[in-house]
C-alpha cells in the first residue's frame, strides 16, 4: 500500500544543493532538535520540502563536524532527552556565504531563464 | 503499542553496513529513535492505526538516499572513524576500563598467566642462547667447522675427529673454498697467578687467523697478528675474554700491555674479545686465547708435539666459506686434498677424511642432540604449564562471564553483532595476555638470572650469557597473544550467546551457569588435572633418572676421592726435581691421617682431553685403516689402588718400570678386546704414531668413563710415569672417609714441601660427577620447579572452580539439609564430584604420559618410562593436592545453614 507519507521522489536534487542552507538557516536564531528540524522544513514549504531521518541526520552529523553547529544531549524535566543543535560562529559565517552564494545562484538561474525571483 | 527496540533493530539494520564504534553507533540509535517515535505519536494523534503510523514511519527508514557516506557519521572531532582501527582503540579502551573496574580479577589472571609465559619465555631463552643462536657472529652461516672424518675400519669410524695443527696448515694452503681457515684447541685449564694465589683459568690455543676468520673485532686493543702464527715459543701473548676481563681483572680499562702470570709465564694482554663470544662453544667457553705457537709452553707433556706430529689430532677447524661456495662444495674440495695428505702421510692419515658441518652445529659439540631433546621436552612441559594457566583463566572468565550475562545480553539488544561483540571480549583477553606478556617477561629475566647463577661461581663467566634478544621478545609477545586468544576465545564464544530476553529478565544470580558452561569447565578441569599429572610424571622420571646417573658407575670410585692438580713444569722445575717432588708428596701425603692411598695421574678424571694414534704390532694398517686412537693417562704406582679400577689381568706397574726398562703399558678391557679379540693381550706390542719404539701390555684393566658419563666405551692406554715423564699432574687422594676433610690438609702437606708450587683445581669426586651432571641437574630442577607450577595452577583452579558450584548450589544443598541430610552427606557430595573429576584427569593424564613419555626414554638414565615408582609418586603428589583442593570447598558446603541459604533463594 502506497503511504500517504511517502515524499515525493524528485526533490531529492533540490535538497543536495539546499539542504545545508536550509538547515543553518533554520538553527540561526535558535537551536532545535532534529524533529523540529524536520517539521520546520516541512511546515515551512507547505510540505514541498520533506526530511527524514536517514537524510537530515547525516546531513547534520556533516555539519557538525564541518564545525558549523554543535550538538548536545539536553534533558528537560518532564521531556525526553534529546540533542540540540545550535549554530557555532563559524556556522554563522559559513551561513552568510551561503545566502549570498545562493541569491546570486538563483539570480542567475533567474536572468536566464527569465523567472522572476521574488 | 510497538516497543521502542523495534525502532532500535530497525536503526540498528541501517547503520549496520557502516561498522561505526559501538559508542557513536548508540548516541546515533538514541538520536534517530527519539525521532521516529515523535513521528509515530504524531501519526497515532493524527488518527492513524498503530500498524500504518508504524508502517509510515518504518518507510520513512528505509529510504536509502544520503545515508551512504559513513563519514558524517562519525562523532565531531573524532580521528577517522567507525574503521578497524578505531574500534580497536575503542575496545582496548572498554577492556581497560572493565579491567580497572575489577583489579583482583585481573592480577590474578596476569599472575596465572605471567607464570605461564615466563616460564615458556624463560626455557626459550636458554633454547635461544644455546641452539637456536649458539654464536652471536655476524654471517656465522658462512663459518663451517673442519674436522676429521674417520672412515672405513678406523677405530672411530664414522666419528668426529679434530685435525692434526699440519694437517690444519696443508689444508688452509692448498683449499680453493676458504677466504680463511683458522683452528682452536679444546679449552685446556692452566694456571693463573696473581697476589692472592693461584687459580685455573681455561684457555684455548688458536691460530692468528682465528678472529679475523670468525669476522670479530676487538673491545680494545687488537687481536692476533700473522707473525704470532711463525715461531713456536716466540710471542706470550693473550686476547682476554669480555667476561675474564669484567670478572678477574674488574673491566680496566687499562689493560692493554699489562701482564698476566700463567702457567709460570708472564703473558702480555693483547686485546680484549667481544661481549658475549665464548669461542666456538655454545655454553662453555675460554677465558683466554693464547696463539697455537705457545703450544710448546703450556701443553702438558704429553701435548707438547702436538705442532710437530701428524697424528695428533688436537686442533679443531673453522672457516668462512668463499661466497658463492656450499658446503658441499668446500667439502668436496677438501676430501680431494686429504686424499692427497693420506698418500703423503699413510701413518698419520690413513683412513682420515675431511668433514664439513656449520659451525653453529660444532659449537653445540657432543651434547648437541641431548641439548635438543632436552629443549623439545622442556618446551613441551612449560607449553603443558601454560596451557593449565590458560584452561584455568579460562574457567574463571566463564564464571565472570556468567556475572557479565546482563551487561552482554543488553549490548545484544541493542543490536550489536556477535561479531562484534566477540572481537570485543577477544580484545579484552588479548589485553590480559599482552598485560601478563609483560610481566611473564620480567618473570622469565629473574628466571634467567635465577637458573644462571646455579653455574658454579668460579667458572660463572666462562658460561654463556642467557641473551634476552629480539628473538625473545617476539616470541613472548606471540605466545601472549596465542594465550589471550587461548583462554578468551571459548568464553566468549559461549557468553555472546546469550539468550537476550532470559538473561534480561533473570534477577538472580544462581541460574547464571548454565549446564553446558558447567560441563565445560568440567571438560578444562579433567585436561589440567591431566596436563598437570603427566608434567609431574616427567619430573619424576628425570628426577629418578638423574639419582641413577649418581648411581651410574663412571669406573672409577668417587665417594673417597679427592684431586689436585700440580704443575712443576709451569713453575720451572726440571726433570729430576719434578720427579722428586712427586715421589715426596706421594710419600708424605700417604702417610697422613685419613688417607688410604695416593698417586699421579696426567688425566682429571672426565676431563681426558688426550687420544693418540697407535700402531699395533703384526697388524699391518694395509687393511683400509687400523689407525686406533686411544684415551692415554700417564700414571704413577698405585693409581688403579687409588682410583679403584680394577686389574683384571697382568700387573700393575711396578718401581721397575723405569727408563732403560721395557717400554710397558697397561690397556683396558676394550681395548683388549676390540684388537686383540679372543687373544691374550698380555705381551702384546703396539707403538704410538710418532713413537720409534713398540709397547708391550703388561696388564689388563676394567674399562671406566674418561670423558663424559654417557660415552660409549672407549679404549684407553695407561703409562707409567717413570717411562712416560709429565710435569703437570694431578694427585689422587683415595680418604678414609669424606674427602671434603682432606681438602686444605693435603694442600698444606704440599705447599711444606715445596712452598712455590701452587696447587690449583681442587675437587672431590662427588664435585665431579657434580659438575659431570650439571646440565642435566639444571634440566631436572626445572622440570621439578614446572611440574609443581603445574601442580599449583592445576589446584587453584579445581579449588575455584568447586568453591563457585558449591556457592551456586547453595540453595539446592540448603533444601538437602533441611531435608535431612547431614553434614558429612553433603561433605561428601562435593568431594565426590570434585575427585570424579580428579580421577577422571588421572586416568587420562597416565594415558597420555605413557603415549609421551616412551620418546623420552632416550634422555633418562637407567629408568624406564613407565617406572611404576614415578607414576605411583606423581599420581599420588596430585591426588593428595587435588583432594585438599576439594576439601575446602566441600567443607565450607557442609558448613552451609539451610535457614540462611532457603532465605536467600
Amino acid at each position: 500500500m502506497e503511504s500517504p507519507y511517502m515524499e515525493m521522489p524528485n526533490d531529492r536534487e533540490w535538497k543536495k544543493g539546499s539542504a545545508e542552507l536550509l538547515i543553518l538557516s533554520l538553527l540561526a536564531d535558535q537551536p532545535r532538535h532534529g524533529y523540529d528540524i524536520c517539521k520546520l522544513i516541512e511546515a515551512r514549504s507547505d510540505g514541498a520540502l520533506r526530511f527524514h531521518v536517514t537524510s537530515l541526520y547525516p546531513l547534520l552529523y556533516r555539519l557538525e563536524k564541518h564545525g558549523w553547529i554543535q550538538g548536545r544531549w539536553v534533558e528537560k524535566s518532564g521531556q525526553r532527552r534529546r540533542r540540540y543543535y545550535r549554530l557555532t560562529p563559524q556556522g554563522h559565517k559559513a551561513l552568510a556565504q551561503q545566502r549570498q552564494s545562493w541569491q546570486e545562484f538563483v539570480g542567475a538561474v533567474g536572468r536566464i531563464t527569465g523567472i522572476e525571483y521574488a | 503499542m510497538p516497543e521502542r527496540h523495534d525502532w532500535n533493530n530497525e536503526i540498528r539494520r541501517r547503520l549496520a553496513g557502516l561498522h561505526l564504534a559501538p559508542a557513536r553507533e548508540a548516541e546515533i540509535v538514541d538520536e534517530w529513535t527519539q525521532h521516529l517515535e515523535e513521528s509515530y505519536e504524531e501519526l497515532r494523534a493524527e488518527g492513524a492505526t498503530d500498524d500504518e503510523a508504524r508502517r509510515a514511519v518504518l518507510v520513512t527508514l528505509s529510504i536509502p538516499e544520503l545515508a551512504g557516506d559513513r563519514r558524517d557519521f562519525a562523532p565531531p572531532g573524532a580521528a577517522g572513524s567507525g574503521n578497524i582501527g578505531a574500534d580497536l582503540l575503542q575496545d582496548l579502551r572498554y577492556a581497560a576500563r572493565n579491567l580497572r573496574k575489577s583489579p583482583a580479577f585481573a592480577v590474578f589472571v596476569i599472575l596465572t598467566l605471567a607464570l605461564g609465559i615466563g616460564a615458556n619465555t624463560t626455557v626459550f631463552t636458554v633454547i635461544n642462547t644455546v641452539l637456536l643462536n649458539p654464536l652471536p657472529i655476524k654471517g656465522a652461516s658462512q663459518l663451517v667447522a673442519v674436522d676429521t672424518l674417520a672412515t672405513g675400519t678406523a677405530l672411530r669410524s664414522g666419528q668426529l675427529l679434530p685435525v692434526s695443527y699440519l694437517n690444519l696448515e696443508d689444508l688452509r694452503d692448498k683449499n680453493q673454498v676458504f677466504t680463511n681457515l683458522a683452528g682452536y684447541t679444546p679449552l685446556m685449564p692452566l694456571t693463573l697467578t696473581t697476589a692472592a694465589g693461584s687459580e685455573r683459568i681455561f684457555a684455548e690455543l688458536v691460530t692468528a687467523n682465528y678472529f679475523e676468520t670468525l669476522g670479530l673485532r676487538p673491545v680494545m686493543g687488537r687481536f692476533f697478528v700473522p707473525e704470532e702464527d711463525r715461531t713456536p715459543g716466540a710471542h706470550a701473548v693473550i686476547v682476554i675474554g669480555y667476561g675474564a676481563w669484567q670478572q678477574r681483572l674488574g673491566g680496566a680499562a687499562d689493560v692493554i700491555g699489562c701482564t698476566m702470570r700463567i702457567n709460570g709465564l708472564v703473558f702480555t694482554i693483547a686485546g680484549v674479545a667481544p661481549e658475549g663470544f665464548k669461542g666456538v662453544n655454545a655454553i662453555f667457553g675460554p677465558d683466554i686465547w693464547v696463539p697455537a705457537m705457545m703450544a710448546e709452553q703450556l701443553l702438558p707433556a704429553q701435548l707438547r708435539n702436538a705442532l710437530r706430529e701428524r697424528g695428533e689430532v688436537f686442533f679443531h677447524g673453522a672457516a668462512r666459506l668463499k661466497p658463492g661456495v656450499s658446503m658441499r662444495l668446500a667439502e668436496a674440495n677438501l676430501k680431494t686434498i686429504a686424499a692427497g695428505l693420506e698418500k703423503e702421510y699413510p701413518d698419520a692419515n690413513r683412513g682420515h677424511t675431511i668433514a664439513l658441518r656449520s659451525l653453529a652445529e660444532a659449537a653445540q659439540g657432543d651434547t648437541r642432540q641431548s641439548a635438543l631433546f632436552g629443549g623439545i621436552v622442556l618446551m613441551a612441559i612449560v607449553g603443558l604449564v601454560l596451557l593449565i594457566a590458560c584452561s584455568n583463566v579460562a574457567n574463571l572468565l566463564l564464571a565472570r562471564a556468567a556475572g557479565r550475562r546482563q551487561e552482554i545480553a543488553v549490548r545484544l539488544a541493542l543490536g550489536a553483532g556477535r561479531g562484534r561483540l566477540i572481537r570485543q571480549l577477544l580484545t579484552e583477553s588479548s589485553l590480559l595476555g599482552v598485560l601478563s606478556g609483560a610481566v611473564g617477561l620480567i618473570l622469565a629475566d629473574a628466571g634467567c638470572r635465577l637458573l644462571w647463577s646455579a653455574r658454579p661461581v668460579e667458572v660463572a663467566q666462562n658460561f654463556v650469557d642467557l641473551k634476552m634478544d629480539a628473538h625473545v621478545f617476539v616470541f613472548a609477545l606471540v605466545v601472549s597473544l596465542i594465550t589471550g586468544l587461548l583462554f578468551g576465545l571459548v568464553p566468549a564464544l559461549q557468553s555472546s550467546r546469550a539468550e537476550v530476553v532470559e538473561a534480561l529478565k533473570e534477577e538472580t544470580r544462581t541460574a547464571g551457569r548454565s549446564r553446558r558452561r558447567i560441563t565445560f569447565a568440567n571438560a578444562l578441569l579433567v585436561g589440567q588435572v591431566a596436563l598437570s599429572l603427566v608434567s609431574l610424571i616427567t619430573a619424576a622420571l628425570f628426577f629418578r633418572s638423574i639419582q641413577r646417573a649418581y648411581m651410574i658407575d663412571p669406573g672409577f670410585q668417587t665417594d673417597r676421592l679427592a684431586i689436585f692438580m700440580m704443575n712443576p713444569g709451569q713453575a720451572g722445575y726440571g726433570r729430576a726435581r719434578t720427579e722428586q717432588f712427586y715421589r715426596d708428596v706421594r710419600t708424605q701425603v700417604s702417610a697422613m691421617p685419613g688417607i688410604a692411598s695416593v698417586s699421579w695421574s696426567s688425566n682429571l678424571p672426565l676431563w681426558a682431553r688426550l687420544s693418540r694414534g697407535i700402531l699395533i704390532e703384526g697388524q699391518t694398517p694395509q687393511r683400509q685403516s687400523d689407525t686406533v686412537t686411544a684415551v692415554v693417562d700417564t700414571i704413577d704406582l698405585s693409581y688403579f689402588e687409588t682410583t679403584g679400577i680394577a686389574l683384571t689381568r697382568g700387573r700393575d706397574f711396578t718401581d721397575m718400570d723405569r727408563d732403560g726398562s721395557l717400554p710397558a703399558a697397561i690397556v683396558n678391557e676394550t681395548m683388549a678386546a676390540k684388537y686383540w679379540p679372543n687373544q691374550d693381550p698380555l705381551g702384546k706390542r703396539f707403538r704410538f704414531s710418532g713413537d720409534k719404539f713398540l709397547r708391550q701390555i703388561v696388564g689388563v684393566v676394567k674399562t671406566a668413563n674418561y670423558q663424559s658419563l654417557n660415552e660409549a666405551p672407549q679404549p684407553a692406554v695407561y703409562l707409567p710415569l717413570r717411562q712416560n715423564f709429565s710435569d703437570s699432574m694431578i694427585l689422587h687422594v683415595r680418604t678414609e672417609r669424606d674427602p671434603a676433610g682432606v681438602l686444605t690438609a693435603v694442600q698444606r702437606e704440599v705447599r711444606a714441601i715445596d712452598s712455590h708450587l701452587d696447587v690449583t683445581d681442587v675437587r672431590t669426586g662427588r664435585k665431579i660427577i657434580d659438575q659431570a651432571l650439571f646440565s642435566a641437574r639444571i634440566g631436572v630442577g626445572l622440570l621439578g620447579v614446572f611440574g609443581l607450577l603445574a601442580l599449583g595452577l592445576a589446584s587453584v583452579g579445581l579449588y575455584g572452580i568447586l568453591a563457585y558450584s558449591v556457592n551456586q548450589r547453595r540453595h539446592e544443598i540448603g533444601v538437602r539439609m533441611s531435608l535431612g541430610a547431614d553434614q558429612s552427606r553433603v561433605l561428601w557430595m562435593v568431594l565426590r564430584q570434585g575427585m570424579m573429576l580428579v580421577v577422571t584427569g588421572i586416568i587420562v593424564g597416565l594415558v597420555v604420559s605413557f603415549l609421551i613419555d616412551r620418546a623420552l626414554s632416550k634422555l633418562l638414565y637407567g629408568v624406564s618410562a613407565t617406572d611404576p615408582v614415578s607414576l605411583a609418586g606423581a599420581s599420588l603428589t596430585l591426588l593428595t593436592v587435588a583432594a585438599l583442593a576439594c576439601y575446602l570447598p566441600a567443607r565450607g558446603a557442609s558448613r552451609v545453614d539451610p535457614l540462611v541459604a532457603l532465605r536467600e533463594g
